[in-house]
């Protein structure tokens, strides 16, 4: 059999595109470098790693992606698997609700935060309830479709049922039936919310609270060469966190598939 | 008092009409009742009644005694197969099979061994190691048949079991099921759409029709001796002949001109209806029976039966003669004339 070949357009736009992600990619990489005059060396790099700052915001944002996460995917995953197994009608109210960060600007968020949390009664700006909230809501929207598309994928009304006629409680059924059929939809949600509050700048500058972030951007208004090396070691964590959620989601769907097979 | 006791219930989703009305029933320990019906009939909220899964709006359910009507499911001692098999994907066959004595934390050599006698009960003991994607639709409903009954149900209740299988497979799981429900002696209720199933596996058969109990018996019982206009038409083929009364102490009746008599009281009125099943009437004219001439319009092959179509006066008759290697099949659009015996036919008022 002649395999069909892609016309010459289609990889003209192809490469175009690639060149179009990788060009700024690869003339950072170049320009970061160059610290040592002359010559070629991951000397930036090195200055990079020693500064204890770094180690302390990185290890702050850390927490906070920990914190996020661990918050995020229990109330996502109990919502919407209470939304689909008996309140499908209000599906579309919370679909909406878990975009909020894409209609609202982060910085009008942290505003409302620190309007409503700054001051007396409900002082919490001097603790990071605040700014881990602000996280949680950013993850919502990632978090919550990866979910739901995971509870899709399954039958959790039959799940649901055969585990209660065997003497489940809603406890274990969420822990022994639900979370590991969503283990691969979860994680996706996980490192989608990781990427995010690494690279975060807006809600940890303004709350004031050291992260990754605004430290980058400390440094790129003293140094040149630093911060190139660290936007790509972020870029990296970026990457790295999409191609787990490759890694894991593949494995789920070939299970899926098989199953769909089997039918 | 009978093992399990569904009294007058009935369910109301909030619709004008409700979905289960006035469902009282009776079943001894070690039966096999059937709800069979056709869809939205209300036969598997009756079930989920029993399972725990929907609230009766009005009347009771009492299991041995003990009233269990407001009792969340999974402090009930059912077991429930479903469908749609609901193996839990992220556990072995053996996970699957020993999950609910597992939620109630028995010991692991308990389960083990519990589980092992499952898996042979359901002549699997070696796929215990096996995802449920690894196997057949028809090997992953024995599985959940087997985990239904590791945790010893007072009740076992299959919803339409066998209803995304293979034909072939069907038939072999049906009469598996039977088998295991014997050798148990475990009282279940079996919900199926499927005439020959309920007909086949049954102790006693429910037919059911907008809510309602139609009529409650043997399986011989339903398909010889209907006592609703509903239950004759859904169960089995049957032809009806609306036919005006000549003589009513004789049992004479007029079909479009042809006379044909039927033995059994007749109800009041001038018209009945004659019902007749396919397989009660034969080809040919026979001596001493009622013959009735028609034009042959149809004939199907089916294997063990030959199904004809008959058109007598305004209704196409069905009939059914078994196959023989010598049987001569009469030419479609050709005249035919099939003889039935007076008692083959049984009389309904024409209301």
């Amino acid at each position: 059999m002649k395999k069909k070949r892609a016309p010459i357009w289609v990889w003209l736009i192809f490469i175009l595109g690639m060149a179009y992600f990788f060009i700024p990619l690869l003339s950072t990489f170049e320009f970061s470098l160059r610290m040592v005059k002359g010559t070629y060396s991951f000397e930036a790099y090195r200055v990079a790693f020693s500064d204890p700052a770094f180690y302390k915001n990185f290890g702050y944002s850390l927490l906070w992606a920990m914190l996020t996460i661990i918050i995020s995917s229990v109330m996502v995953v109990w919502t919407a698997y209470w939304v689909q197994l008996r309140m499908r009608r209000i599906r579309p109210v919370v679909e909406f609700v878990t975009l909020m960060p894409f209609v609202v600007p982060a910085v009008v968020l942290t505003f409302g935060l620190v309007r409503m949390y700054g001051r007396p009664p409900l002082l919490l700006t001097p603790t990071p309830i605040p700014l881990i909230a602000g996280y949680v809501v950013l993850s919502f929207p990632y978090m919550y479709r990866a979910v739901d598309a995971g509870l899709r994928g399954i039958d959790i009304h039959t799940l649901t049922e055969a585990a209660q006629s065997l003497g489940a409680s809603w406890g274990t059924i969420l822990f022994r039936v639900i979370f590991p059929n969503l283990r691969g939809a979860i994680l996706s949600g996980v490192f989608l919310t990781f990427a995010i509050v690494m690279g975060e700048f807006t809600f940890a500058s303004l709350l004031y609270w050291p992260a990754f972030g605004p430290y980058i951007e400390e440094i790129g208004s003293m140094r040149a060469y630093t911060p190139q090396a660290l936007s790509l070691v972020s870029f990296m964590l970026t990457f790295l966190s999409i191609s787990a959620i490759q890694w894991f989601g593949r494995g789920s769907r070939e299970q899926q598939a098989q199953v769909a097979g089997a039918h | 008092m009978a093992f399990l006791e569904i009294q007058h219930a009935s369910k109301n989703f909030g619709g004008e009409t409700a979905a289960v009305k006035d469902f009282d029933l009776a079943i001894e320990r070690g039966e096999l009742v059937s709800f069979l019906g056709p869809s939205g009939c209300g036969k598997t909220t009756t079930l989920r009644m029993v399972a725990g899964f929907e609230q009766p709006t009005t009347g009771n359910i009492v299991l041995d005694g003990v009233d269990i009507t407001n009792m969340p499911p999974s402090k009930r001692n059912v077991g429930m197969v479903f469908q749609a098999y609901a193996l839990f994907p992220n556990m072995t066959v053996g996970d699957n099979v020993g999950f609910g004595l597992k939620v109630v934390k028995r010991p692991k050599e308990e389960i083990q061994a519990r589980v092992h006698e499952m898996l042979s009960l359901i002549k699997m003991p070696e796929l215990g190691t096996r995802y449920p994607y690894q196997l057949s639709g028809g090997q992953q409903q024995r599985v959940a048949l087997a985990r239904a009954l590791a945790i010893k149900p007072q009740v076992l209740l299959l919803d339409e079991p066998l209803s995304a299988l293979d034909a072939k497979i069907r038939v072999e799981l049906r009469y598996e099921i039977r088998r295991i429900q014997q050798e148990l002696g475990i009282t279940t209720i079996y919900v199926t759409h499927d005439q020959e199933e309920a007909l086949a596996l049954s102790d006693r058969v429910v037919v059911m029709s907008a809510g309602r109990m139609e009529q409650v018996g043997k399986p011989w019982e339903i398909y010889n001796y209907p006592t609703t206009e509903f239950v004759a038409g859904f169960v089995g083929t049957l032809n009806q002949l609306r036919s005006r009364v000549v003589n009513a102490t004789t049992g004479e009746l007029d079909y479009h001109g042809q006379r044909f008599t039927v033995s059994g009281e007749l109800p009041a009125g001038e018209t009945v209806i004659a019902m007749l099943r396919p397989e009660q009437l034969s080809m040919g004219a026979h001596e001493g029976e009622n013959q009735l001439t028609g034009e042959l319009i149809s004939l199907a092959f089916l294997g063990a039966i030959v199904r004809m179509g008959i058109r007598l006066g305004e209704t196409i008759v069905t009939l059914d003669a078994l196959n023989e290697r010598r049987l001569a099949l009469p030419k479609i659009g050709e005249p035919l004339t099939i003889s039935f015996p007076p008692h083959a036919a049984w009389v309904m008022s024409a209301s």
